[in-house]
């Protein structure tokens, strides 16, 4: 084996004994036996086995493939093909997206207070579980919640919207029908997984314990962090721990999406950024958390009309589009006449909308 | 510092070494920084075999020094300059990426970064016909994106998916993992990526500092040091190989608010020419993006380029 002493994932104090011993290569290690190991570097007996086994974990067929097996960009192509998107039911934000909400990304939607976060987000929960003959994924979601704030009575009337959706789009087809028959409203709660979260420590428990979970359940294709805000802004002292422990999050988040095929969706919140004596807006927990995600939507207000830009994508333009909140959830605006430009040039970041998503809207 | 085993060379044997450890001496270093007649004092060795072997250990494990005339030499030879396929970007990097450097690319996030190496990956593999590996760290890598660029340089079918195969994406999302692979690739990944026909040209990881950051600072001791070993891995890759290395970085914000790179004071060594890239403010959702010369060997440093980072073009 090539892998040299120090780039291998051991406890720092056992690498330096190691080095000092004159190890310098993995295969200079391989045929020690603990005992001998024990002796000429100094360590204890239980170290010197950990060290061993992970040796030889290391060179297991699959570990190996997995550092060394290339794709070709070609092969990519095929794979992103066959994994899709999670559609919205706005279709002019799953234009923006590119058919949705890509599966194997992550993708962050900020936003201030009452503008939708957790709408869309439920929505998404429900519409991953569309049949596959309707054009959507027939997953199921994983949602965790750190505030609180998923209602099941709001997910309730969204499955209903759904469900009438689909009934609409049903031709005589007989695996429609029969998809039809078993997409009910009791079925698309119980394809829900829900995780309440009451602090930082839960949350980065629970994304550790995430793998095994999405192993033992092959069929989920979401997963919703809502929000991943909110843990961290509070109690925090240390910013750069708190930094620290975020990219690493989001580093484990983008493993679980690409090697589990799943979307990740994190919610977040806005903060205030003031500079040269203007305020403005910004997505919260600073700005290396900007680069976490491969994707980030901004919801915003501009008077009163709710409007998503796409800010960062690797594989779409910017764009921004008006959506709205009805009673079936998560839909386009209807068309209406274009504001006059003197009245859309600033927008309001203190609309203080109130946060009735039931009541707005009723289409 | 090697250490001294049965069979490292001829005359070195399991009772040979035994004598010497006995001695305290275990390992090259320790042997050839001795003197022989001393040894064969101490320990039961003859001191012909001692001198033999010791005149053998040197023979393998010296480093020799080269002349500068050769070194230039050779630099003029097999040094390339790859296009990155936009002119402006070429301009500041004084006509493209140099094959057997580091260059690196920072900014904020949805600055652009990635598109540039999507960019200069189609260029390679298309324009160039080259082998180019990606290393993706942050599940940006979207080969839709790709096809989306080649299908507006070429509109044959077959030229596409000839370029597309030639671009090989390896993804990992940890520092060790990152450093498995890169030792992999140094070993044994690129020759054999070389003689499947088309050698490789450039190596692109994006990003750097999405595995590195969690691990540097507060009370880690090992992020410092894992750092170093990616920055020696690239270089020796981009050195051995004749490789360009393009690299992606996030950026931190200086004492007086100014944008520079992450990372910090040990990692700027590492890349040979940085360029910041940076969004026009006030432009809205434009496409537009400015580059900026960072760190450069061959050019003034502050040169500014505007580009349309929307590569349909």
């Amino acid at each position: 084996m090539h892998r040299t002493v120090p780039s291998l994932p051991l406890a720092p104090s056992v690498k330096v004994k190691l080095i000092n011993a004159g190890f310098q290569v993995a295969s200079d290690l391989i045929d020690m036996r603990p005992l001998q190991l024990c002796k000429e570097v100094g360590i204890s007996q239980q170290e010197a086995v950990e060290v061993l086994q992970m040796l030889r974990d290391d060179g297991q067929p699959h570990q190996q493939r997995a550092a060394t097996e290339s794709l070709t960009a070609l092969d990519l192509l095929h794979q992103e093909q066959a994994l899709g998107s999670i559609v919205t039911f706005c279709s002019a934000l799953d234009d923006a997206l590119g058919g949705g909400l890509p599966v194997g990304k992550t993708t962050e939607i900020c936003g201030a207070p009452g503008v939708g976060k957790t709408q869309l987000c439920m929505q998404l929960a429900v519409d991953v579980q569309i049949p596959v003959c309707f054009g959507g994924l027939g997953g199921k979601a994983l949602y965790i919640d750190t505030e609180g704030s998923f209602l099941v009575q709001r997910v309730a009337d969204m499955a209903e919207a759904a469900v009438q959706h689909c009934t609409l789009l049903a031709e005589d087809t007989e695996k429609k029908i029969q998809a039809l028959e078993e997409l009910t409203v009791e079925k698309i709660l119980s394809n829900i997984f829900l995780v309440r979260c009451h602090d930082y420590v839960e949350l980065l428990a629970e994304v550790y314990l995430l793998p095994d979970f999405l192993s033992e359940h092959p069929e989920v294709r979401l997963v919703v962090i809502d929000s991943i805000a909110f843990p961290f802004r509070h109690d925090f002292e240390d910013l750069s721990q708190r930094t620290r422990l975020l990219n690493g999050l989001a580093q484990q988040l983008i493993q679980l999406a690409t090697q589990h095929s799943v979307a990740v969706v994190l919610t977040n919140q806005m903060t205030t950024r003031v500079s040269n004596g203007q305020s403005k807006l910004v997505p919260a927990l600073g700005e290396s958390w900007g680069h976490a995600a491969t994707q980030r939507l901004i919801l915003h207000w501009e008077g009163l009309r709710r409007l998503a830009s796409l800010y960062k994508s690797p594989s779409q333009m910017e764009a921004t589009i008006q959506y709205q909140i009805t009673v079936q959830g998560f839909r386009d605006a209807p068309d209406e006449p274009r504001p006059t430009p003197a009245t859309s040039a600033v927008s309001s970041p203190s609309g203080n909308h109130s946060k009735h998503p039931r009541m707005e809207d009723r289409s | 510092m090697v250490i001294l085993r049965e069979g490292i060379c001829p005359g070195v044997n399991e009772e040979f070494i035994k004598a010497l450890q006995s001695e305290d001496i275990k390992t090259v270093e320790d042997f050839v920084s001795c003197n022989p007649e001393e040894l064969a004092q101490k320990c039961s060795l003859s001191y012909k075999a001692l001198v033999a072997v010791r005149r053998v250990l040197l023979a393998q494990y010296t480093a020799f020094p080269v002349s500068g005339a050769d070194l230039y030499e050779e630099l003029l030879s097999s040094t390339a300059i790859l296009s990155t396929g936009n002119p402006s970007l070429d301009k500041l990097l004084d006509s493209g990426l140099y094959t057997g450097e580091i260059t690196e690319l920072a900014g904020s996030p949805g600055s652009g970064k990635t598109q540039v190496c999507f960019s200069v990956a189609v260029n390679i593999s298309h324009q160039l016909k080259q082998t180019v590996f990606y290393i993706d760290t942050k599940g940006g890598m979207c080969a839709n994106r790709l096809l989306q660029m080649l299908q507006s340089k070429t509109p044959n079918m077959e030229e596409q998916m000839e370029a597309l195969q030639k671009i090989k994406v390896l993804r990992v999302f940890d520092v060790f993992s990152l450093l498995a692979c890169l030792q992999n690739l140094r070993s044994n990944g690129l020759q054999k990526a070389s003689v499947g026909g088309g050698s490789v040209k450039a190596l692109m990881v994006d990003s750097v500092s999405a595995v590195l950051s969690s691990m540097l600072g507060g009370k880690q001791n090992e992020g410092m040091s894992l750092l170093m070993q990616v920055a020696g891995e690239l270089k020796m890759i981009a050195k051995d190989f004749n490789i360009a290395v393009l690299v992606t970085n996030h950026v931190t914000k200086d004492g007086n608010g100014h944008l520079k790179a992450g990372l910090g004071q040990s990692w700027s060594h590492g890349p040979r020419t940085r360029v910041l890239l940076q969004r026009i403010e006030g432009a809205g959702t434009s496409s537009l993006r400015t580059a900026t010369l960072t760190k450069s060997s061959r050019q003034i440093t502050g040169f500014e380029e505007r580009n349309d980072l929307i590569m349909d073009k």
